[in-house]
């Protein structure tokens, strides 16, 4: 019997009140069974086929389930027995916890499983510095810390549980600027370390014999606020462990090399007894590539010998997710009359938020960057990253570079204006040539800035008054 | 536990749920209907955007309950077994969704507008999408299929490919 017999029977139990559309054909998936293989052709990309790409609508080999809702996303995915899990968040920037009772919670009818910090094998992980904990231990580093997490049989008691948990705090004062925390008298976040974490300096030429030349000396200083990546689709894993104690996880992840040495250390388990299955992806900018609920729902799958997942809320995703890093970003520059610039000094502030995170990625490419793309010969560029008791920054898409050119371009425009030059003429006159260093001393090919910029301000039709005609 | 009775993709359907079921979890959880997305449940992405009786919601601000009677169509409910929808035909010709996440409920949204409107203005194709939040592609790539069903529709000739 085919596919399509089971399904006759299907639709001769329901009363089918109108025919699927006008030509009378047969909806393709009916409400009871969503089909997956179709007599639609699925598109194959051909490999290695070479195709003209300029000029040319780019289509998606998986656009057709896309439109069809049939993609499995992986909060579309189930497993008989699954559990649901939620995490309780601390809600406090900066506390001690004394004590977490989920005595209450466990009473529950349809609560299978509690775990807090204490029922984590090794409570640290990150990219590079070890300094996020699964679930808050002694310490709440910021108020979209995990101290608590469920699994029941329904979301909605699971989140019903997580009112029932009781948390004693001694609260602590938060350090909230990125300013404050770099001064050396202010607490450390995450003491005895300090709050500054990286450290970059890149220097060319010489400053200060820059200045002295210059006609004039312009300062700025500039800030960018934290960003959440908002990917339509919420983060989530689903855990399930075998009988041989090795554990198949299912998850949104991006990084999953990454996110497979992570787990094998939070969970205390040999890298070869975890399998991780990366799911379609609703959308990431660089905001799901370190684990979130991954180690959570594989200790309550343990705890439970059931299957258990954890789909983030939408207000878990701006809380307890990484952000684009805000960055205090001061600038000084020498030019001479003509505009030409002379020297430049900068220093960023990236606010790092409670951990490390891809951190020290951003402050290298925000440091190498921040000079912008022009031919200057004297430059001193330091940076530094610092702890608050924030969401976490991490990757988000540039990695530092969207910051940072706000801030050069604004400067250009002040620079422009002071000088009363045309701002496309200024950065005509200071713009990188075939050849040029940068900033880390790099001989620099294919430099097309100008032809760009001259291509773009011939294209919106510039008139060189400030004002596009 | 409440009794619901409504007509879904054209079939007669009823489910016993939790009062407190919204529609989105009805159509994902009791009928299997995964196509439409949960993507804030709070009303704010348009994700589990559905057409009941004419009119596209968010399927995550309607009770189960308060669709009990009523007509509702999902994503699952455009394409036949042998023909795509025409939305669905051109979202894919024109490269209109990247990760596709809201792609079901953008269609939805759309679905709704041209049944009511079939020559909408550009406008009015972006306030039909207001609702509908998509993070990745920008929307112009919808617009211009949108245009293109809009057209088909209207016998007018398909403008040049791409
Ligand atoms: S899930 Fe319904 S609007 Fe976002
Ligand atoms: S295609 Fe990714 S959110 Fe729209």
């Amino acid at each position: 019997m085919d596919r399509h017999d089971t399904e006759d029977k299907k639709s001769a139990v329901v009363e089918r009140k109108t025919p699927g559309d006008a030509l009378g054909e047969m909806l393709r998936a009916p409400a009871a069974a969503p089909l997956v293989p179709t007599p639609l052709e699925t598109l194959v990309p051909e490999a290695r086929q070479q195709t003209p790409a300029v000029r040319q609508r780019a289509t998606r080999p998986d656009a057709r389930l896309h439109g069809l809702g049939q993609t499995k996303y992986i909060d579309d995915m189930y497993f008989p027995g699954m559990l649901y899990a939620k995490i309780k968040r601390a809600g406090i920037a900066s506390a001690r916890v004394l004590r977490v009772d989920t005595s209450e919670a466990e009473k529950m009818p349809g609560v299978i499983a509690v775990v807090t910090g204490r029922d984590v094998p090794c409570n640290s992980f990150g990219p590079s510095l070890k300094d996020q904990p699964v679930l808050a231990g002694e310490r709440v580093f910021h108020a979209g810390d995990g101290v608590a997490a469920v699994a029941a049989v329904t979301e909605q008691i699971a989140a019903e549980a997580l009112e029932k948990i009781t948390v004693e705090y001694e609260p602590l004062t938060p350090v909230l600027d990125p300013l404050v925390s770099l001064g050396l008298e202010t607490p450390g976040v995450h003491a005895p370390s300090p709050n500054i974490y990286g450290h970059k300096v890149i220097k060319k030429g010489d400053v200060e014999k820059g200045f002295a030349a210059s006609h004039r000396i312009f300062e700025a200083s500039y800030r960018t606020q934290m960003v959440e990546h908002v990917p339509l689709e919420p983060h989530c894993s689903i855990a399930m462990w075998d009988a041989n104690g090795r554990v198949t996880i299912y998850t949104t992840l991006g990084r999953i090399t990454l996110g497979r040495a992570d787990l094998a250390r939070t969970l205390a388990v040999p890298m070869s007894r975890i399998r991780i299955i990366a799911t379609v992806v609703g959308g990431n900018f660089g905001g799901k590539n370190e684990i979130t609920t991954e180690p959570v729902v594989a200790l309550l799958a343990k705890k439970t010998g059931r299957p258990v997942k954890c789909t983030y809320t939408r207000p878990e995703e701006f809380i307890s997710s990484t952000t684009r890093h805000p960055i205090v970003m001061d600038y000084k520059t020498g030019v001479t009359k003509e505009g030409r610039i002379l020297a430049r000094t900068i220093r960023l502030v990236l606010e790092g938020g409670a951990y490390c995170s891809w951190s020290e990625t951003t402050l290298a490419k925000a440091c190498i960057l921040s000079p912008g793309p022009y031919d200057i010969e004297n430059i001193h560029a330091e940076a530094f990253v610092v702890y608050t008791n924030k969401t976490m920054t991490g990757a988000m898409r540039g990695f530092g570079a969207p910051q940072v050119c706000f801030a050069y371009e604004s400067h250009m425009d002040d620079i422009a204006k002071a000088l009363d030059i045309d701002p496309l003429e200024i950065r005509l006159r200071n713009a990188l040539r075939e050849g040029s260093l940068s900033p880390t001393g790099q001989q620099l090919q294919s430099v097309v800035v100008r032809d760009t910029l001259l291509q773009a301000a011939q294209r919106f039709g510039w008139s060189g008054d400030g004002a596009a005609s | 536990m409440a009794t619901v009775t409504l007509t879904l993709n054209g079939d007669v359907r009823t489910a016993s749920v939790p009062p407190e079921t919204t529609l989105l979890r009805l159509l994902r959880e009791e009928f299997g209907l995964t196509g439409s997305k949960l993507g804030c449940d709070v009303g704010d992405c348009g994700a589990c955007t559905v057409i009941v009786d004419g009119k596209s919601v968010n399927s995550c601000l309607m009770l189960a309950v308060q669709a009990d009677g009523r007509d509702v169509v999902t994503i699952e409910g455009l394409a036949t077994m042998s023909r795509l929808h025409p939305l669905q035909q051109l979202f894919e010709d024109k490269g209109s969704l990247q990760c596709g996440f809201c792609g079901p409920g953008v269609i939805m949204s759309a679905k709704a507008l041209l049944d009511e409107n079939p020559d909408p203005s550009e406008q009015e194709i972006r306030d039909a999408l207001a609702g509908n939040l998509c993070r990745c592609t920008g929307y112009s790539k919808m617009i211009e299929a949108i245009q293109a069903v809009a057209r088909d529709g209207r016998g007018e000739p398909a403008k040049s490919a791409v």
